[in-house]
């Protein structure tokens, strides 16, 4: 009998304890580990910030899937990792906390065969002061995020329509964000919603990126073949933009969020105000925290954990410079070195570097996003962990392991940009692979075959298309697993 | 003006004749096929 612990239920850790209980005999046991009671289709967040969403149509209860599917469920936060057990017990084993009111953070212990740290990220607001819903401005990252979000998002429509003019800024909230996507996604729904509801003309809209250039992204920009033309996605961005009359400040590290003032950092050095009326920024990511002992006792966080928190796997983490880059610095079992048994897929995994190149402002502040790693890719490397325990449960411990590269993978993002049947768009858009291989690919990096954007109404059903069925794979219904990641 | 406005202020303007085409119905039924392909494409060599 094996017992396989998954610390988070996102997207990765979901996952992979649907397909591990799928593959796995009754015999062993799959147990998740969720602060959380519910599950949350994140990408739709963002319409439910701009309020054409309930936040009831993003989120469900894991309970009742674990229970049906025979899952062992802890409303836990995952605290203390065990790799070789205590002078006690011997057992792998990780410390969790109750999150339920009821338990008044009561821990216990749970010992493991595997474990599959697929935490996601922390929210680390506190990077940025006056960053957050608790500070000075708004987000979109959690479902009641998004609903509060959106009760100020109907405040500001009232104040446009008495006639106020009222800046909306709308971006990232410090240097080192990642998930560019979707502060551009919500720019967008903002942009389309303010339209629909006949008050754009009211509204300043401005976007606020770490990104150097707009459509970078994170992955460093792409470049799509459009009628005979190979064309870059920032002049394919910059065209919305334009489109929609939104301003763009890129570049930017915001230092601080006062009432109604932004401060930040250009890649230039100099130091900015910007005034707004309505912010959304997205927090930079950390690791969720987690510290590591051994079995005398010793503190062994720094073996398990970069210092950003996230788990070290088989990567690359020599430091090298940009130059020496390569597709092969990133991961492919999502193992760790010292500990095998451990995994991460998804955001918790430590990538080796950014995949935009890499830029310091003269005052040395980095402002370069950090690679996006969730969706489509974060659900690959799930379902490659759930096989490479599966087959080492099976076959033995010997098993080779499944393997799964961002710089051999692709993804596909659907990027909304307002909602609608009729009158919606997205930009949807395709990349092979996520990670560019100069080597495979030296003109752009990529296979202009597999990386392309449109921009349409056809974006939008797609995005809709997906809200329903990873919401259908996610609840386990009647052959779920035929969804892909 | 600062560099990235002046870059978008000489980014390609869409036509009304392709603004038209985006949310054409047929058009973009068209479009949902052939990117829902495009995509499965991708997904298969990803899930390879």
């Amino acid at each position: 009998m094996a017992r396989v612990v998954i610390l988070g239920a996102g997207v990765a850790g979901h996952t992979a304890a649907l397909h591990l209980r799928r593959w796995l005999g009754k015999e062993h046991d799959v147990v998740v580990v969720t602060p959380n009671s519910t599950w949350n289709w994140i990408p739709s967040n963002i319409w439910v910030g701009v309020g054409k969403m309930p936040e009831s149509k993003v989120v469900f209860p894991l309970a009742p899937i674990y229970r049906r599917k025979g899952i062992e469920f802890h409303q836990a936060f995952a605290t203390t990792i065990f790799p070789e057990g205590t002078a006690e017990d011997s057992s792998p084993q990780v410390e969790i906390r109750s999150s339920l009111p009821a338990e008044k953070g009561r821990t216990e212990r749970l010992a493991y065969d595997y474990l599959i740290n697929a935490t996601g990220p922390k929210l680390n607001f506190g990077a940025t002061e006056g960053l957050g819903p608790e500070g000075n401005s708004l987000s979109v990252c959690t479902a009641s995020h998004a609903t509060q979000t959106a009760r100020e998002f109907e405040a500001l429509i009232e104040r446009l329509a008495s006639g106020r003019r009222q800046t909306v800024v709308i971006g990232t909230g410090h240097g080192m964000c990642t998930c560019e996507g979707a502060a551009f996604e919500y720019a967008f729904n903002v942009e389309h919603e303010l339209r629909e509801r006949g008050v754009r003309d009211k509204a300043e809209l401005v976007y606020l990126t770490n990104e150097y250039e707009l459509g970078d992204f994170g992955v460093g920009g792409m470049s799509f073949t459009q009628q005979g033309f190979t064309t870059s996605s920032k002049t394919w961005t910059e065209s919305l933009f334009r489109e929609r009359e939104v301003r763009a400040i890129t570049g930017a590290h915001v230092q601080k969020v006062d009432p109604g003032v932004i401060h930040y950092e250009h890649l230039d050095g100099t130091e900015h105000t910007q005034d707004f009326d309505f912010a959304m920024l997205l927090p930079p990511f950390r690791g969720a925290g987690l510290t590591a002992y051994d079995r005398e006792g010793a503190d062994i966080t720094d073996t398990l954990f970069a210092p950003s928190g996230f788990l070290k796997v088989d990567a690359d983490y020599s430091g090298k410079p940009y130059e020496q880059w390569s597709a092969e610095d990133w991961p492919t079992t999502y193992a760790n070195p010292t500990y095998p048994n451990i995994f991460a897929p998804g955001i918790a995994f430590a990538p080796p570097h950014p995949i935009s190149v890499p830029r310091t402002s003269p005052n040395g502040t980095v402002i370069t996003p950090a690679p996006p790693r969730t969706g489509m890719p974060s659900g690959i490397q799930a379902r490659t962990v759930a096989s490479t325990i599966r087959d080492r449960i099976e076959k033995g411990a010997d098993a080779r392991p499944h393997t799964a590269s961002m710089a051999r993978m692709g993804a596909a993002c659907v990027a909304s940009a307002g909602t609608g049947m009729r009158r919606g768009s997205a930009a949807a858009m395709t990349m092979f692979p996520v990670v560019p291989d100069r080597v495979a690919y030296p003109l752009t990096g990529r296979d202009t075959k597999g990386t392309s954007g449109e921009i349409g109404l056809a974006g939008h059903w797609i995005k809709a298309a997906l809200h329903y069925l990873f919401l259908y794979k996610a609840k386990a219904r009647p052959l779920w697993f035929l969804i892909p990641e | 003006m600062d560099t990235v406005t002046d870059s978008i202020a000489a980014a390609p303007l869409p036509t009304q004749k392709t603004l038209r085409r985006r949310s054409n119905l047929a058009f973009q039924l068209y479009r949902f096929l052939a990117i829902n392909l495009k995509m499965v494409r991708v997904i298969v060599r990803g899930h390879g």
